[in-house]
């Protein structure tokens, strides 16, 4: 039996004639929090939207728990606790009626007290309307209401948009417990730095296709170093030619390497040339990532 | 879709009560003024702008069929559409709808809950007035010859309710059909008008005769006799009908619909297929 919480094959999405999405083959294990990267526009939220069959995809399927996500999308969404990226509320409503309606119409009782958790937990005063909110509250109301039906699985599109870093810092909490209760998280943004902090895998999502999934520790084993050498008088081009590592820049006194291996032969050559001094600097998953979008073509894997 | 039901009703309260009152209007003024004003409005009955209008003014029974059984109805068919309209396109466009599409309902009990909603909050509004209008033909008792009763005032408010239902539900099917509130507004306000003039206008224009049973106002009728006889049951069934095969196509295009929730596709960002 498949393990495979979500699963998708060549899932196309067409808005007429743009484009949503294109062959898209993506699966997110159960307890697993998978990070779908990608700028604004890149597909991210139309690939969240066909798994809750907001829309259907042009072709291809999508399954959640085993579900086809159009033939038994009511299933299915039950046991989904979603946060839309572009979060719009009934304006005229109290914080907390908005909860007690949305528990109500998910036909769900005793999440009373969780929901009340989980606004203390992000500060949330409940008992304002939500007119009255900023961007950041607003967005702590979408939270909690992803968050209060403990859903098996949580779909966030891009949680922490608009929060400041203190609740940033708790919504992170919050789906570290989820996984730790064995909950599965498909969590997109285009903030590396928190992808890097929760996720166990990433997808990166460029023009609507999916270019990329890797565990982020397999990422993180391919990073590289970038070196600066300085030099009294810069030794020639050739010397550092060794595989795996490319000079990047160079002036009168220095050069700039990003080396991802022969390191000891690099050293022995600086060595070799009066070296005076080494700055070394590891190349973040943000570089990883715009690394994928600078690339003409579309890659497979790093 | 029971709690989805009670949720859009709740919604739909402040209407009620707003809408409701607003329409007492018509019976506490024209109603009350009836005595001071008979004798002048009996002179203005043959009048062929009043017949244009389907206005007949020469007894109280005329009276209240001219004002009460079509001014109520257009002006309730206008709360129908800005409700038909608004509840699905409305919400679609201002993304408050992708919270209801990821519920666990199907659509088309999002659309029926809606629809029912619309169409019980239409029907109280209606209540509310003819609850009023035989109040205020009660406390008038003795004042004038009505040559009615009370509950045939009632009754005749009451069944109003079909044109305004069948409004809402061809508004809530233009709103699925076409997504835009604003052309979905525009062509169920066009279906009103032109169902209310065309109406009255083919009644004494021949050219416009073959078009009588495509105006909703066909189904009708403001007579004073109306007021005392009431609806005939067929008008009131092909207005039930045209409400009913109205909201089975809205439920078609909204079970079809891929939903813009946010931004319209021509916003996106377009690649060569």
């Amino acid at each position: 039996m498949t393990n495979n919480v979500i699963e998708t094959k060549d899932l196309t999405v067409y808005y007429g004639k743009h484009r949503g999405i294109i062959d898209v083959n993506l699966t997110v294990e159960k307890g697993e929090v998978f990070g779908f990267l990608g700028p604004n526009g890149a597909g991210k939220t139309t690939t969240q939207r066909v798994l809750l069959d907001v829309f259907p995809p042009s072709s291809g399927r999508a399954s959640v728990f085993g579900l086809d996500c159009q033939a038994e999308g009511v299933e299915l969404r039950s046991r989904i606790g979603y946060l839309p990226g572009e979060l719009a509320l009934y304006s005229n409503m109290k914080a907390s009626e908005f909860f007690k309606m949305y528990e109500y119409l998910r036909g769900e009782n005793g999440s009373k007290d969780y929901w009340r958790e989980l606004a203390d937990r992000l500060d949330l005063d409940t008992s304002r309307k939500i007119r009255q909110f900023s961007r950041g509250n607003k967005q702590k109301v979408g939270v909690v209401a992803a968050f209060m039906s403990r859903a098996d699985l949580l779909v966030l599109d891009e949680p922490t948009g608009g929060l400041d870093p203190l609740v940033q810092k708790t919504v992170l909490e919050m789906v570290r417990e989820a996984k730790a209760d064995g909950r599965t998280i498909f969590f997109s943004s285009h903030i590396l730095s928190e992808v890097q902090a929760v996720c166990d895998r990433v997808g990166i999502i460029r023009d609507g296709r999916l270019v990329a999934t890797q565990r982020v520790e397999d990422l993180f084993a391919q990073r590289m170093n970038r070196m600066s050498l300085i030099f009294d008088g810069a030794p020639s081009a050739s010397t550092f030619d060794f595989d795996g590592v490319t000079e990047l820049d160079r002036s009168e006194q220095s050069i700039m390497l990003e080396v991802r291996e022969n390191l000891p032969l690099v050293l022995e050559a600086a060595a070799k040339h009066n070296v005076r001094d080494i700055e070394t600097h590891n190349i973040s998953l943000e570089e990883i990532f715009l690394a994928y979008y600078s690339k003409e073509n579309g890659a497979e894997n790093v | 879709m029971f709690r989805l039901l009670m949720q859009e009703l709740k919604f739909r309260g402040n209407a009620i009560i707003g809408w409701g009152l607003g329409l007492c209007f018509f019976p506490l003024v024209y109603i009350s003024i009836y005595p001071s004003v008979a004798d002048e409005m009996a002179g203005l009955a043959d009048l062929e702008i009043y017949q244009a209008m389907g206005v007949s003014l020469g007894n109280f029974s005329d009276w209240v069929g001219s004002i009460l059984l079509i001014f109520l109805p257009l002006v309730a068919a206008i709360y129908a559409i800005i409700n038909g309209t608004g509840t699905l396109a409305g919400e679609e466009e201002d993304g408050r709808l992708e919270m209801i599409v990821t519920l666990p309902l199907p659509r088309w009990k999002i659309v029926a809950a809606k629809a029912l909603a619309l169409s019980i909050a239409s029907f109280f509004i209606i209540l509310v007035v003819a609850v009023v209008s035989l109040i205020v033909l009660q406390g008038m008792e003795g004042q004038f010859e009505a040559g009615f009763g009370g509950m045939e005032l009632l009754s005749a408010v009451l069944f109003t309710w079909p044109l305004v239902f069948a409004t809402g539900m061809i508004a809530m099917f233009l709103a699925t059909f076409c997504s835009s509130r604003r052309f979905a507004s525009i062509i169920s306000a066009a279906i009103l008008v032109v169902g209310y003039f065309g109406s009255n206008l083919s009644a004494s224009t021949a050219a416009l005769e073959p078009f009588e049973p495509f105006f909703l106002f066909t189904y009708l009728d403001a007579s004073g006799q109306a007021v005392i006889d009431g609806q005939a049951t067929g008008d009131v069934l092909v207005l039930l009908g045209t409400g009913l095969v109205a909201f089975a196509l809205a439920v078609f295009f909204f079970q079809r619909r891929k939903l813009t929730v946010g931004a319209w596709p021509w916003q996106r960002a377009k690649v060569e297929a």
